[in-house]
């Protein structure tokens, strides 16, 4: 797409977002903030998926670890805004610090070591109930306050996740154009070359991990102020396993892509689940036709009919 | 001092797969600037040797040193920051980024800049230009943008070689760089490789014996993973036992 086309369409799409919640309802509003909440942490997803080309799926893990340290901090200590959202995030990447140990595996062994991984931090959350609230979570989550200014509703709320992700998508744009992001795509390719290149891949997938667990933290700060509480399921293989569907869906390797796959992901599922009580199967169904049909994701896929349509054109 | 220590030297290397003696006390040392190729018929180890010096494999036993200091313990990369630079036999290039991203790597894999990320890769103009450079001693410039993948089997091969020469190499191992080249796609190679600045020492695997002989000071003859003979290339020619192994009985 030209550059001009392209600025004019993030222009257009920054406008919606800023008057969605002017327009639509509370509803739209809270939707379209999970889709930009669940879109951040399949993009953490992706950094690994689709540049470094590891399959984690415990990436729940970080999600729930930041959301639940934010959530007992702030309810059970009261610890203010300003500090138990920062440690929520320092939480989550802690553990990635310590989950990451799994680029010692590559394949089929990586995505197991993270499903166990995985399980491991939901069995905590699940089965530690003097700490974690077992079943129930842990409830009455605040609006975020940082000293004289505080969230006052769902909308505001919305602007600053907007805002967030927003920087992110932009932080994240730099990362993966830098050196770094490139030596990642290098490791992806051909890790034997960027070995005998002098390129030490086990630490560098190792940073990237971190990275991308510090990433899926923020989003899991930003998912407990917005639902109010947080239990066992954020942390269940179902969310990880998501969160890597939305980035394929989308598009892996680029950034609008696991906003797409989010937006497709959450806007079907309420959608369908309202007429159709198997909406999982109807997920799997869309799941596989875009892995037959648009291996690249909808990204590629509308990538591969302008090129067609620009042959015709032409022709 | 580096003048009197050899570029590589290897002792009593041995690599065992299950049992099997792929490279069998091996013992060898090139001089600094010399231009060494080892030959040997099919399955004599010099692969195998090859990946033992560069680090890609663990030897079962024996050392390798880098103008006096052991590597022997050393991971791949850190031997790689020391000096030591390598082609693959199968064309081991980034087939889906571009070519300028590919020389880019090639160049940033010995710099701490590798870590940078904070500035997209065109921000860093002098890692740039070297790449073009680099692409551009290779014939290579006109398709810097193209992803490596489009290359012909020819083409795969030269980027292969730069790839190698950008990685700031004191000692070059280059394996079978001709191989499945035509003639003149053959020549064009091998005048580059004998064009190298005599500052990188050059081992080569080489199968073709014009190419071979005609680069080479010093030739080593694989055979059965031991070295069997260390010549001059008129020596190796002379060499009925060479003659033997390596053309088969006649």
């Amino acid at each position: 797409m030209p550059r001009a086309g392209r600025i004019a369409l993030a222009l257009t799409a920054l406008t919606a977002a800023v008057l969605l919640p002017q327009v639509a309802g509370p509803f739209w509003t809270g939707l379209v903030t999970q889709m930009y909440i669940f879109g951040l942490l399949a993009l953490s997803v992706d950094l690994l998926l689709g540049h470094a080309g590891l399959f984690s799926l415990c990436h729940a893990s970080f999600f729930a670890m930041a959301a639940y340290t934010t959530a007992i901090l702030q309810v059970r200590y009261a610890v203010p805004t300003a500090l138990a959202a920062p440690a929520g995030v320092l939480a989550g990447t802690l553990l990635a610090l310590v989950l990451g140990l799994a680029v010692r595996t590559r394949g089929v062994y990586f995505i197991l070591i993270t499903i166990a991984f995985g399980y491991v931090v939901w069995g905590v959350a699940h089965r530690w109930s003097s700490f974690t609230g077992g079943d129930n979570g842990v409830t009455n989550v605040p609006f975020p306050a940082v000293g004289a200014w505080r969230v006052e509703s769902h909308t505001e709320y919305y602007y600053l996740v907007l805002a967030v992700v927003l920087l992110c998508a932009l932080g994240y744009r730099i990362l993966v154009a830098s050196p770094f992001g490139l030596a990642l795509r290098g490791i992806k390719a051909s890790e034997t070359r960027m070995r005998s290149l002098g390129f030490a891949c086990g630490l560098h997938l190792y940073a990237a991990f971190v990275v991308s667990g510090a990433l899926a933290s923020l989003a899991g700060v930003l998912y407990v102020y917005y639902n109010r509480f947080v239990n066992p399921v954020a942390a269940s293989f179902p969310v990880s396993v998501e969160a890597a569907l939305m980035a394929i869906i989308g598009g892996t390797g680029t950034i609008v892509g696991p906003f797409i796959g989010s937006w497709i992901m959450l806007g079907l599922r309420n959608w369908v689940s309202s007429f159709f009580a198997l909406y999982a199967s109807v997920m799997g169904l869309v799941f596989i036709a875009v892995v037959l049909w648009a291996p690249d994701g909808l990204v590629g896929l509308a990538g591969r009919l302008r090129a067609r349509a620009q042959k015709a054109g032409a022709g | 001092m580096s003048a009197v220590l050899p570029a590589i030297e290897v002792g009593d290397l041995t690599k065992e797969f299950d049992g099997l003696r792929a490279v069998d006390r091996v013992s060898l040392a090139v001089a600094a600037g010399e231009r060494r190729v080892l030959i040997g018929p099919n399955g004599a180890g010099k692969t195998t040797l090859f990946h033992c010096i560069t680090g890609t494999l663990r030897p079962s036993a024996g050392r390798v040193a880098l103008f006096g200091q052991d590597v022997t313990r050393l991971p791949e990369h850190r031997r790689t920051a020391l000096g030591m630079g390598r082609t693959f036999q199968i064309s081991n290039v980034f087939a889906e980024l571009s070519l300028l991203e590919n020389l880019v790597l090639a160049i940033l894999g010995t710099d701490r800049r590798k870590w940078a990320p904070h500035a997209p890769v065109g921000a860093f103009e002098a890692v740039c230009r070297r790449a073009r450079e680099g692409l551009g001693a290779v014939g290579l410039a006109h398709r810097a943008e193209q992803a490596a993948r489009l290359l012909s089997y020819g083409e795969r091969r030269q980027l292969e070689l730069a790839l190698a020469l950008n990685s700031n190499p004191r000692v070059l191992f280059l394996d079978e760089p001709c191989a499945g080249l035509s003639p003149s796609e053959r020549q064009r190679i091998s005048r580059m490789i004998g064009a190298l600045p005599r500052a990188i020492t050059v081992v080569m695997i080489e199968h073709d014996m014009d190419v071979a002989l005609g680069l080479a000071d010093r030739v080593t003859v694989l055979h059965r993973g031991r070295v069997i003979l260390e010549g001059t290339p008129a020596e190796v020619q002379a060499n009925p036992e060479v003659r033997d192994v390596y053309f088969g009985h006649v």
